[in-house]
């Protein structure tokens, strides 16, 4: 399909163009995104000629965070707790179950049809297999230019001075227009990846597992670049991963996930500091440290078996089937999501 | 002697060298790293050791002289594995994706290497045994997990019926593997990603193997599991003197687990120090570069990464200079001037500018 047939609603004429000048339009320190109480469940179902619902999936049961402008937020969690489909609801792309998403004051969840459409321009996404979200028989400038021709921004040669532009801020230069995704190494496509992203000026970029897929030398690049372009560009980032050590180094606050739901959310620096839920200690004490000193002396918590499904999650609080320190109380009653100091929230019995 | 030596190993396909004289040995009860970044040659690495790359024409002769007398062709090629612009001109003469491996494996003083295919079918699984990065293609989807333990205790140790059974319980249970009994009769995609790695290791211990080599055993797991899983490798490293040959690129597993390591880079090892050495005084700007680019836990947070700049592909062959010369920050003529020896005994670097690089 040729990419002119792919933006055939778009009409001629355009009221609203999204923000070229790159400034975040909400003022700083307010939040950008809020998220209330989101939920995603997938229905299972059974049968052949009759189809019944027999349960859910509870993907995410329940998550709520706000990101300010210009500010970056970490969700770890390992796979399967939810966190990229969290973080597909948010963009829309995945329908929520239930739950309020506002961006700047609008509400996304109430979104339809070719308003929501055109409200995308505003949040984009990176993606984790940078090969596998480029379309192989584009180049780079038909990549580029994409999302630009989807919601009518510019003409071409306008179009083609912005990616030229975009390229310059990822760091790969104009000569790589004609070329195609093949021909790039991995680190070079998650660059690409990113300039897709970054072409409409977004205010917000989901970034979902955006170095996992690349070598340690090139992850390196990455973060930095991520880094650079947000003070460029005056980005929100939403940063997905499952490697706490990246999610440290690029976010101010950093939210837990285990099974559907948060289960601790703290500033960076006071969450890898003083971790209060027992998940986040044993994941934390689990990451193995580039330094054998360290590595002899760290103590770990070595959690028993695996994650529960989550069609059937436990009663009470979800992670006490694993928690070294679980009680009578935790399979009966639900750990509240409570403030236990200052901007540093856990859902937890105790204080430990 | 230590329990696998490897000696000057080439790994060529057609055209394109993979391994260009690697050298390393593992003694048992010890566990050795090979790191490095995708395409530095560990994993080709590992499976020249464990036989199972796909032959070429070239392959290993037991007496290259004479065989260079009776074969020009495969002389051609012996030639060409130690000059990689010979390779280069001979490589179309190779069976199509065949590899030529060239040099020495010796286990417990056998060449692996010049072993035929049916000695080695023997042996593997048997004296050496290998766990894959991919727990779920590396298990055989129709078959139930029981019947793929004790295919292994059968061949190897002529267990059958219950009494292969039960040994195959016993073996989930050392893994870790709770209600063994109704596992066994359960198919892969029934168990989760951290159990089917402890299916693969519960196979590849079955028979109690001298050597193990681990290839990014933990990579496809999450961190929670991933613990666990090392800890069971320990575990048999320390209980049973195994020696574990362990293949990653992250530098924090190799910190915990690792004795010595040997860093790749381009086919060649460009640094190997005892494991506290080599985080202490990594010598080799790329060692220098990987353990700059990592994100640490236990360190300031926001400090800046200082990464490697340009990618793999920014390369230049080992004969002219430095392989890594075009992405290294200390670089000066030397480094292109002439293939670079690797200096030192116990810790080795393959850098000319080392002293002015500390």
């Amino acid at each position: 399909m040729s990419p002119e047939q792919t933006e055939p609603h778009v009409p001629a004429q355009r009221t609203e163009e999204p923000d070229l000048s790159g400034a975040a339009t909400t003022p700083a320190a307010s939040p950008l995104l809020e998220v209330e109480d989101l939920k995603v469940h997938f229905p299972i179902r059974r049968g052949i000629v009759v189809e019944r619902t027999v349960g859910h999936v509870q993907a995410v049961d329940g998550v709520g965070l706000s990101i300010d402008a210009g500010g970056t937020y970490g969700l770890v969690g390992e796979s399967g707790c939810g966190k990229t489909t969290f973080g597909r609801a948010v963009l829309r792309l995945e329908e929520p179950t239930a739950g309020r998403v506002r961006l700047g004051g609008d509400e996304v969840t109430a979104l339809k049809g070719e308003r929501l459409r055109r409200f995308r321009s505003k949040m984009q996404m990176v993606f984790q297999d940078p090969l596998g979200s480029l379309n192989p028989r584009h180049n780079v400038d038909m990549l580029l230019s994409e999302p630009l021709k989807v919601h009518g921004v510019g003409s071409k040669a306008e179009r083609r001075k912005l990616a030229v532009e975009t390229l310059d801020a990822v760091g790969l230069p104009k000569s790589v227009l004609e070329r195609f995704p093949h021909e790039f190494s991995g680190g070079q496509r998650q660059r690409l990846g990113i300039a897709r992203a970054l072409m409409l000026r977004p205010d917000l970029i989901v970034c979902d597992e955006p170095v996992s897929a690349l070598d340690v030398s090139i992850q390196a690049q990455v973060m930095n670049l991520l880094d650079e372009l947000q003070d460029e560009f005056g980005l929100t980032y939403l940063v997905i991963a499952h490697d706490l050590a990246v999610v440290r180094h690029l976010s101010d606050r950093v939210g837990v996930m285990y099974l559907g739901k948060l289960v601790e959310e703290a500033d960076s620096e006071t969450i890898y500091e003083n971790p209060r839920h027992p998940y986040t200690k044993a994941l934390l004490s689990a990451v193995p440290q580039p330094d054998p000193e360290v590595e002899a002396t760290r103590e770990r918590i070595i959690l028993k078996g695996d994650l529960p499904s989550p069609a059937n999650p436990p009663s009470g609080c979800r992670f006490r089937t694993r928690c070294p320190w679980a009680e009578d109380i935790c399979a009966e009653v639900e750990p509240e999501w409570r403030e236990a100091a200052s901007g540093h929230k856990v859902a937890c019995h105790f204080d430990l | 002697m230590a329990l696998l030596e490897v000696e000057d190993l080439r790994v060529a396909f057609g055209a394109s060298t993979a391994v260009d004289g690697v050298s390393f040995s593992v003694d048992e009860g010890k566990v050795v790293g090979l790191v490095g970044e995708s395409g530095c040659g560990k994993s080709v690495t590992s499976l020249a050791i464990m036989g199972l790359l796909p032959k070429g024409r070239g392959r290993r002769t037991r007496e290259p002289v004479q065989a260079a007398a009776a074969e020009p062709v495969d002389s051609g090629l012996k030639v060409a594995a130690s000059a990689p612009q010979a390779v280069a001109a001979s490589g179309g003469r190779g069976r199509r994706g065949g590899a030529d491996v060239q040099g020495r494996a010796a286990f417990d003083g056998t060449d692996l290497l010049s072993l035929s295919p049916a000695a080695m079918r023997r042996r593997r699984g048997k004296d050496l045994a290998m766990v894959f990065q991919d727990p779920l293609s590396s298990l055989n989807p129709v078959v139930p997990i029981g019947r793929q333990i004790t295919e292994v205790l059968e061949r190897h140790r002529g267990l059958k019926g219950d009494k292969a059974s039960k040994e195959a319980a016993s073996l989930l249970d050392r893994v870790g593997i709770p209600d063994p009994l109704r596992r066994l009769k359960e198919y892969p995609h029934q168990l989760s990603g951290g159990m089917r790695q402890r299916v693969l290791i519960a196979i590849a211990v079955a028979c109690a193997p001298r050597l193990l080599i681990a290839d990014e055993p933990t990579t496809a797991l999450d961190v929670t599991i991933q613990a666990q899983i090392l800890e069971l490798l320990k575990d048999l490293v320390e209980t049973e003197g195994t020696a574990l040959l362990m293949i990653t690129h992250d530098l924090g597993v190799v910190a915990g687990i690792c004795d010595e390591v040997n860093v790749l880079y381009s086919g060649r090892v460009v640094e190997s120090a005892p494991v506290r050495e080599l985080f202490r005084k990594p010598t080799h700007p790329y060692t220098v570069g990987l353990l700059g680019s990592i994100p640490r836990l236990d360190l300031p947070i926001h400090e800046p990464l200082t990464p490697i700049r340009g990618s793999i592909a920014d390369v230049i062959r080992w004969r002219d200079g430095c392989a890594f010369a075009p992405r290294c920050d200390k670089v000066a003529a030397p480094c292109v001037d002439g293939e670079p020896a690797l200096v030192g005994a116990v810790h080795a670097h393959r850098c000319v500018m080392a002293e002015e690089v500390a």
